[in-house]
């Protein structure tokens, strides 16, 4: 009999007696800490990630842990789960001192970390991912009808619903994320540490986790949330904990906070995010028009299957949806990546549908692709020559078969300046730019041809707040010169903040186009799960 | 970086590890201009130890250099293993580079490089076979040829194994189609002349050196009935193992594989090159560089027949062997299966 | 003559002929699937096997038990599968060149003590035939399976034993966890490179037992270079059985079965040219690999290693 067994059944005895709260775990005092961080340093080469933090989680608390791209939040919980060793601070547990030198002596301690990719091995099926790495009962056999009964009754206990036997490859993302949260109960953990976890989740899908956890709260879980989403800290958590550049900015009661408070903590200044549109400007020209547009995807599946919209000028079109419904082929027909297999693609009335992407952009396409390390940049090229590529050809950059340096060098320093992109000079190689950094390199190179169409896939996603602020501001910016632009995202909060309309994208088919004032996010993320309420 | 510098290193000295290279003549043992050994190099496709066509080589050079005297007479480096052509091809201009009198180049599959080589090389002697090609049409004169006229000794295996037969059923292992077509046709053409209705099954492994399907190939000669089995190459290890599990005799060819089986082996046509290299030695020291091709035979001594001593083998077997060698010799037999030839 | 080759006692013949040829490939090819199935390549399975097979003839040679044999194979396989492990595990070198390091070595090492310990090609009394009693009465089936010698049985006896390990134990679990995604493995405390060095210990014993059935099983003899890319073989039969014991049982047979016809067709002296004979295994190797090719229990970490916070 392994200790892993054991611990689980001692946590059956308090914890799953009853999830609705009638009967709470016997053998803790709320409100106590059970985790406590003391002046926690970790550097990296060249960077301070944590500057003498102090953090602490109560039992039956959740903390929220918020902050931008490279504040530090992460790299202190992966700390607490010992992913990375601190070189200084101490932890404490219970009040006593311990140390943390592996994910497993984490898990000893009673904590377990969702982690923002998924921990699964896809081939494996759920209980074989639960089971994995503890001692089976019958060792050195497997038993998994154990800990297949064991999954049961504890996910029935929290709302977790999962077949223990499917393989996960075959699991939604909001699934997988409930077998991330079922390998941490299963093993006892009393503190779970959830790493942006709604990043990847339909509005639906973030409801029934929240329930999840505060059924876990009530019953004495401590739960620690990294995010840097201000709506839904604020909504859910007790506590929140900010962090900038490493430093602790301050822990604070969530009642006691607004939004914009909030923001300002993170930021370290004042952030508009709420962009006031200017609706003196009425839409023109249709400038994009796709006309059922049908494509496969790389394994030879369908994946657009009869897409029609069109963009006019000074319009943002949204395109809301969760990934994988055909939102990066969508992005790839128009930027002529991928070839239709039926439908037409016009721009600015012109059939495109057969032109080359070099012949799309010089007749005024502009494109922000969704993974931008690899389809945005070239990694192991210098900042300007990044910002000449598309147009390393034309005559501004080129005398005849020799690139014009001079004119390059002159030319990469004015929009390194314009687009405020930080780089310590014009030849750093691009790949050691921050991603903020990287995406207002390919805003700049994009942007500054003028453009009459913009196609941007996930411009934001995983961008500091500031970076988004500016990129905000430069697509109101050029909507109100009259760019037309197609803004493919995952993120409500941003699509309702900046589109004119929004098309929400399931299974490679628009379910519905909606005017922005006509919206709300729970209506979208009922169209972007499939379901369509005035068809039911 | 520093870990990947010592993952090279490591690579390094396991590939250093890996390459066999026999040199007899490490030690930096000064040479004067009189006094000094004759040296000769040897590039082998398999081992001195293949109990086959490699070692008949090379324990006939060993023989030479304990006739002239040991190590102050005769140096002795070789390569064996050089299976792949390209390996061969170096380890050949390399010997030629550091000034051997005798480059030996074991190997029919090595004839293009020798000549390029040799072309490269006129001061140095080398020889190449199986082949009776010595460049002479082309212009080169410092290449000698060999090769074992086999379907001598194969007639008289023949003549033993259909003799041995009760079956009448006999299993021949070739290699590859062609190579050992001479000792083989040799073989069968024996069989016939002895008992004209016996079966010869021929089956080739398509390798030299496959020793797992040589094995397989004569426990299906046995099963198919075979109760006398030859083959050559040095694959035959692993049928010779087989023979001696299932007591059916064995002919061996080319080197003496007796202690293989020492209940199983019944004769051995053992290739002797010992000659060939002495007349090559003294040639090259009148200064003579080639230009002659050898072949072995039973006439001038290069073929050998030898018994099994240590098992009993029945006196009119022993007298048949040997009239068939004398008729050989003699010219009263033409030990060959086609017909054009004659 | 094709008439021959149908006769009930030909095929009986021929399937006896698989069965034995197919032992070595069987225990090769099973142990290169648990370093597979855990994501390492191990190209020097051939290295290993001339290890294996030398060691088990010297120590028989030296007059000790066939099993002691086998057991100082299996010993020096261990040993091999850690150097292997050291270099692409522990030093994270390219699996695939390490792995031709690793032969390289093998064959290199195995010939300079042969040609040190021993100096002549020897034969010796290896593993004799063991009609297993009863079984091997059975018409027609009793002599094809049941008329081999011991390694030919321990090598079938190895499939099952291999399936179970891999999928009924919390070693295979670990295993199949590693190979396909080591980070996730980690994070919940499995010893991403404790499992490595496990599954390489456990394909270098089963790769010089294979060695051990040539010198002291199917040949009883010991040969440089007798292996002659018999490993190599065995590691595409692993992708061939798309990594799943059952596949690689069904490769090694195929292949060993074509091997089997092909001698038995020329044997029999059936009409077809011996360049075709030959050849013909290789063919239907390449056939079959074109058809099979859907790879989905492939390891997706196979080939890279690991290191923790990439």
């Amino acid at each position: 009999m392994g200790t892993g067994q054991r611990r689980f059944e001692d946590r059956i005895v308090y914890g799953i007696a009853s999830p609705t709260g009638g009967h709470r775990a016997v053998n803790f005092r709320l409100n106590a800490p059970y985790v406590q961080m003391y002046g926690i340093v970790k550097r990296f080469p060249g960077v301070l990630a944590c500057d003498h933090v102090d953090f602490d989680v109560r039992r039956g608390e959740l903390h929220a842990l918020l902050g931008e791209n490279g504040a530090g939040k992460s790299t202190l919980m992966r700390i607490l789960y010992g992913l990375y060793q601190p070189e200084e601070g101490r932890i404490l547990r219970d009040g006593a001192e311990v140390t943390i030198h592996s994910p497993t002596d984490a898990i000893r301690q009673g904590i377990g970390m969702i982690h923002q990719h998924f921990m699964l091995v896809d081939t494996l099926t759920v209980t074989e991912n639960v089971a994995l790495g503890l001692k089976s009962s019958r060792e050195p056999l497997l038993d998994l009808g154990r800990v297949e009964a064991g999954i049961r009754e504890l996910s029935e206990a929290y709302g977790l619903q999962i077949d223990p036997r499917a393989p996960v490859w075959t699991l939604s993302v909001g699934e997988r994320q409930r077998v991330e949260i079922m390998k941490a109960l299963y093993r006892g953990a009393a503190m779970l540490i959830l790493d942006e976890p709604t990043a990847v989740l339909t509005p639906q899908e973030v409801d029934e986790l929240f329930v999840t956890l505060g059924y876990m709260k009530e019953n004495g879980y401590s739960l620690v949330l990294i995010s840097h989403k201000l709506q839904e800290v604020l909504a859910i958590s007790d506590r929140i904990t900010v962090l900038r550049e490493g430093r602790l900015v301050g822990t604070v009661p969530t009642e006691e906070m607004t939004r914009h408070e909030l923001a300002r903590m993170m930021v370290g200044r004042d952030v508009m995010l709420e962009r006031t549109r200017d609706d003196e400007i009425d839409v023109g020209d249709v400038k994009l028009r796709l006309k059922d547009v049908r494509a496969h995807d790389v394994t030879g599946q369908p994946a657009l299957r009869g897409v029609s919209l069109s963009v006019q000028s000074s319009e943002i079109l949204g395109v809301a949806g969760i990934s994988g419904n055909g939102q990066r082929e969508l992005a790839e027909v128009i930027a002529g990546l991928r070839p239709l297999s039926g439908g037409s693609v016009e721009m600015d009335g012109m059939p495109i549908t057969d032109w080359t992407t070099a012949r799309r952009t010089e007749s005024g396409l502009a494109y922000i692709p969704e993974e931008r390390m690899h389809d945005g940049i070239v990694r192991d090229f210098a900042v300007s020559e990044n910002l000449v590529l598309q147009e390393h050809t034309s005559e501004k950059f080129s005398n005849g078969i020799f690139l014009a340096f001079d004119y390059i060098a002159r030319y990469s320093r004015q929009m390194i300046q314009d687009f405020y992109i930080k780089t310590p000079d014009i030849r750093t190689m691009t790949r050691n730019l921050s991603g903020g950094n990287i995406q207002r390199l390919i805003l700049a190179r994009e942007l500054s041809r003028q453009p009459k169409v913009l196609v941007a896939a996930q411009p934001t996603r995983g961008i500091d707040i500031g970076a988004i602020e500016y990129i905000y501001q430069q697509l109101l910016e050029q909507r109100d010169k009259g760019m037309a632009t197609l803004l493919i995202s995952e993120d409500l909060d941003e699509l309702l903040a900046l589109c004119d309309r929004i098309a929400v994208i399931f299974e490679g088919q628009i379910m519905d186009i909606l005017d922005r004032d006509e919206t709300t996010a729970e209506g979208l993320g009922l169209l972007m799960a499939g379901v369509h309420p005035e068809k039911q | 970086m520093l870990r990947r510098i010592r993952v090279f290193t490591l690579i390094f000295l396991l590939l250093l590890a890996g390459c066999g290279r026999g040199d007899d003549n490490g030690d930096g043992e000064a040479i004067d201009a009189e006094g000094q050994p004759f040296r000769i190099a040897i590039v082998m496709p398999s081992s001195t130890t293949d109990i086959a066509w490699s070692q008949s080589m090379f324990d006939s050079l060993v023989a030479v250099q304990t006739e002239m005297g040991g190590e102050d007479a005769l140096k002795i480096a070789y390569s064996e293993g050089m299976f792949r052509v390209t390996d061969a091809s170096a380890a050949i201009r390399d010997y030629a580079s550091e000034g051997f009198d005798l480059v030996i180049a074991h190997g029919a599959q090595y004839g293009n490089s020798v000549f390029e080589v040799a072309a490269d090389f006129t001061e140095t002697s080398f020889a190449w076979g199986t082949s009776s090609d010595t460049g002479a049409d082309r212009g080169i004169e410092n290449v000698f040829a060999y090769g074992a006229v086999a379907n001598e000794g194969g007639y008289v295996n023949g003549v033993v194994a259909a003799m041995l037969s009760q079956n009448d059923v006999i299993g021949v292992i070739g290699p590859v189609a062609g190579d050992a077509k001479l000792y083989i046709d040799g073989f069968v053409r024996g069989v016939t002349e002895v008992k004209p209705d016996a079966q010869v099954n021929i089956s080739y492994t398509g390798s030299f050196s496959d020793t797992t399907l040589a094995a397989e190939a004569a426990h299906v000669h046995i099963q198919a009935g075979a109760d006398v089995l030859t083959g050559s190459a040095q694959q035959v290890v692993g049928a010779i193992g087989v023979a001696n599990e299932n007591g059916v005799a064995w002919l061996g060819t080319q080197s003496d594989q007796i202690s293989l089986g020492p209940d199983v082996v019944v004769t051995n046509q053992i290739y002797n090159w010992a000659n060939v290299v002495a007349d090559m030695i003294s040639k090259i020291e009148k200064g003579e560089l080639g230009g002659t091709a050898y072949r072995l035979t039973f006439a001038n001594d290069g073929l050998r027949l030898e018994f099994n001593e240590n098992i009993e083998i029945a006196d009119e077997v022993k007298e048949a062997a040997r009239t068939a060698i004398e008729d050989i010799k003699s010219g009263a037999v033409d030990p060959v299966l086609l017909e054009e030839d004659e | 003559m094709i008439d021959e080759l149908f006769t009930i006692s030909t095929l009986i013949g021929i399937l006896h002929s698989c069965v034995r040829l197919a032992t070595p490939y069987l225990f090769a090819s099973l142990g290169e699937t648990f370093g597979q199935r855990s994501g390492v390549l191990n190209l020097g399975v051939d290295g290993i096997m001339l290890m294996g097979a030398f060691f088990a003839f010297y120590a028989v040679f030296e007059g000790h038990n066939l099993w002691v044999g086998v057991l100082v194979a299996i010993a020096v396989g261990i040993l091999m599968g850690l150097l292997k492990a050291f270099v692409s595990v522990t030093m994270q070198s390219l699996q695939g060149i390490s792995g031709i390091g690793l032969y390289l070595f093998g064959l290199g090492l195995s010939s300079l003590l042969f040609k040190t310990l021993i100096g002549s090609v020897e034969g010796v009394s290896g593993f004799r035939q063991l009609a297993i009693p009863l079984l091997s009465d059975i018409p027609g089936l009793g002599h094809i399976l049941f008329n081999h010698n011991a390694l030919v049985y321990l090598a079938y006896i190895m499939v099952p034993v291999s399936w179970f390990v891999i999928n009924r134990t919390t070693l295979g679990l670990k295993i199949r966890a590693v190979g396909h995604n080591p980070e996730a493995a980690d994070t919940l405390g499995v010893s991403v490179n404790g499992v490595r060095y496990t599954t390489l210990m456990i394909g270098g014993a089963l790769a010089a037992v294979a060695g051990a059935s040539l010198s002291i099983g199917l040949q009883n003899v010991f040969q440089e270079n007798m292996t002659n890319g018999l490993g190599f073989i065995a590691v595409a039969l692993v992708y061939f059985g798309s990594w799943r014991t059952v596949g690689v049982l069904g490769g090694s047979l195929l292949f060993s079965l074509v091997n089997a016809l092909q001698l038995w067709v020329q044997a029999l002296d059936i009409p077809v040219p011996s360049e075709v004979a030959v050849m013909m295994p290789y063919i239907m190797t390449i056939v079959v690999l074109a058809f099979t090719a859907r790879q989905i229990q492939k390891p997706a970490a196979l080939a890279r290693s690991y290191e923790r916070g990439e």
